[in-house]
């Protein structure tokens, strides 16, 4: 059901039930993989909402401010009730833009506490630090695995996430040539990967999702996101190094 | 067949499709109602399901045709509206996996061609595609709302092979009208 449609299969379908096919799924068949295609449908729509209220707040904040919009998101799929007819475009506008008003009422309490950029490289550095002790007896072995998956997340995290605010950080054209090889290769990589290790790669690195909020949208525990991230991670830098 | 207390009578079942083909206004009610009282008829699930793809309801659709499936699996129109749903919902893979059963019909069955035709349509076959829904087409003599549709198709692919020709962008391929002739003729299972 992802990308773009063959067009023979295009000459039959009817875009007003591909939605309606992940709700039915989501509500009446209780299938959680209906989550992360709503979520991802949806997505955009969070992160507009996040940009126009990101003048609220201190200007290192939009990272902030998508991650509570992605939350509101979040929420809206699973409060809304796809048979009271109202388009949940509407129903999301307003539960978005309230967590994100939400949060921004928050963040001049939390300021000293840690930014989500902060919490996120925390998460990262928690769940490779427990598969790597458990793959590597060396504890130099150990700490480089550590270091390896932590650059492929960096690698991963600027080509999935593309945002022009980030600057290319290569330093010459040749090195931007390796860069961009090699961030192909991870991107081609992922899709290899078992399908609940791909969703938690793909939604942490591009959208920037905290594993709380992948375990809401997959229906699983934060742990297992967490063995999940690790379980991803090592098995690229595994495939890496064969590769180079 | 039907014979058991657990399914809703024929003439009852002729009744409400007479009803339905007459456009009663209560028609979905009138399902609920029979429904309540024969919960386990997969004719009637599948009836609901379809009036529900009918008027736009697709959300509650699904589940009645699956229901539909879930309780007669031998219901071959069912089973193939269920498929023909998914597909128009952009699930190919499930409708293929819906659709698997309907390779035991005979190899000329109306049915078994429609499948044959639109699996070659998601591969974008569509010479083969048109041809094996033709096939079906010239088959199918108890139903003719979905020969209509097919011809539907059948005239967008043309238009897709050669596309001088201008075939009305929403012209809608029906999949999941009301079959209710195909029940008034023959409303047994297969």
């Amino acid at each position: 059901m992802n990308g773009a449609l063959r067009r023979g299969l295009a000459l039959l379908v009817r875009a007003e039930r591909t939605e309606a096919l992940l709700w039915a799924r989501l509500r009446f068949e209780k299938r959680q993989d209906a989550r992360e295609p709503l979520f991802n449908r949806y997505a955009g729509l969070a992160r507009s909402i996040a940009s126009r209220h990101r003048s609220w707040g201190r200007s290192a904040a939009w990272r902030d401010a998508e991650q509570w919009a992605y939350t509101g998101l979040l929420q809206a799929i699973d409060a809304f009730d796809p048979l009271r007819g109202a388009p949940f475009e509407a129903y999301a506008r307003r539960r978005i833009a309230g967590a994100v008003r939400d949060g921004f009422a928050k963040s001049s309490e939390m300021e000293a506490q840690l930014s989500a950029r902060r919490r996120q490289q925390r998460e990262r550095v928690g769940s490779l630090k427990a598969a790597s002790i458990a793959a590597e007896d060396d504890p130099v072995e150990c700490l480089g695995a550590i270091a390896a998956s932590l650059a492929i997340g960096l690698i991963l995290e600027t080509r999935l996430a593309a945002d022009e605010r980030d600057p290319d950080p290569s330093p010459s054209a040749y090195e931007g040539l390796v860069w961009r090889q090699t961030q192909a290769k991870l991107v081609r990589e992922i899709d290899r990967l078992p399908a609940n290790e791909a969703v938690v790669v793909r939604q942490h690195y591009e959208h920037g999702l905290s594993f709380a909020q992948i375990a809401l949208l997959l229906g699983l525990s934060r742990g297992r996101i967490s063995q999940l991230h690790s379980a991803a991670l090592l098995k690229l830098k595994k495939r890496m190094a064969k590769e180079y | 067949m039907v014979a058991t207390a657990k399914l809703c009578d024929e003439a009852t079942l002729k009744g409400l499709i007479s009803a339905l083909e007459a456009g009663a206004p209560d028609d979905l009610e009138r399902t609920d109602r029979l429904l309540a009282q024969y919960p386990e008829d997969g004719r009637l699930h599948f009836l609901r399901g379809s009036m529900l793809a009918g008027i736009g309801r697709p959300i509650e659709a699904l589940p009645a045709l699956r229901k539909a499936v879930e309780l007669a699996p031998d219901l071959v129109i069912a089973r193939f509206q269920l498929g023909f749903f998914l597909l128009t919902c952009g699930d190919a893979a499930e409708a293929l996996s819906v659709w698997g059963p309907l390779a035991l019909l005979p190899a000329d069955h109306y049915l078994r061609l429609f499948v044959a035709g639109l699996t070659h349509l998601i591969r974008d076959e569509f010479g083969e595609s048109a041809r094996l829904l033709e096939e079906g087409m010239a088959a199918n003599q108890e139903n003719p709302v979905l020969n209509r549709d097919m011809a539907l198709l059948i005239d967008k692919i043309r238009n897709l092979q050669s596309p001088v020709d201008t075939v009305a962008a929403d012209s809608d391929v029906s999949a999941t009208s009301l079959l209710l002739r195909q029940f008034a003729s023959k409303h047994t299972t297969h």
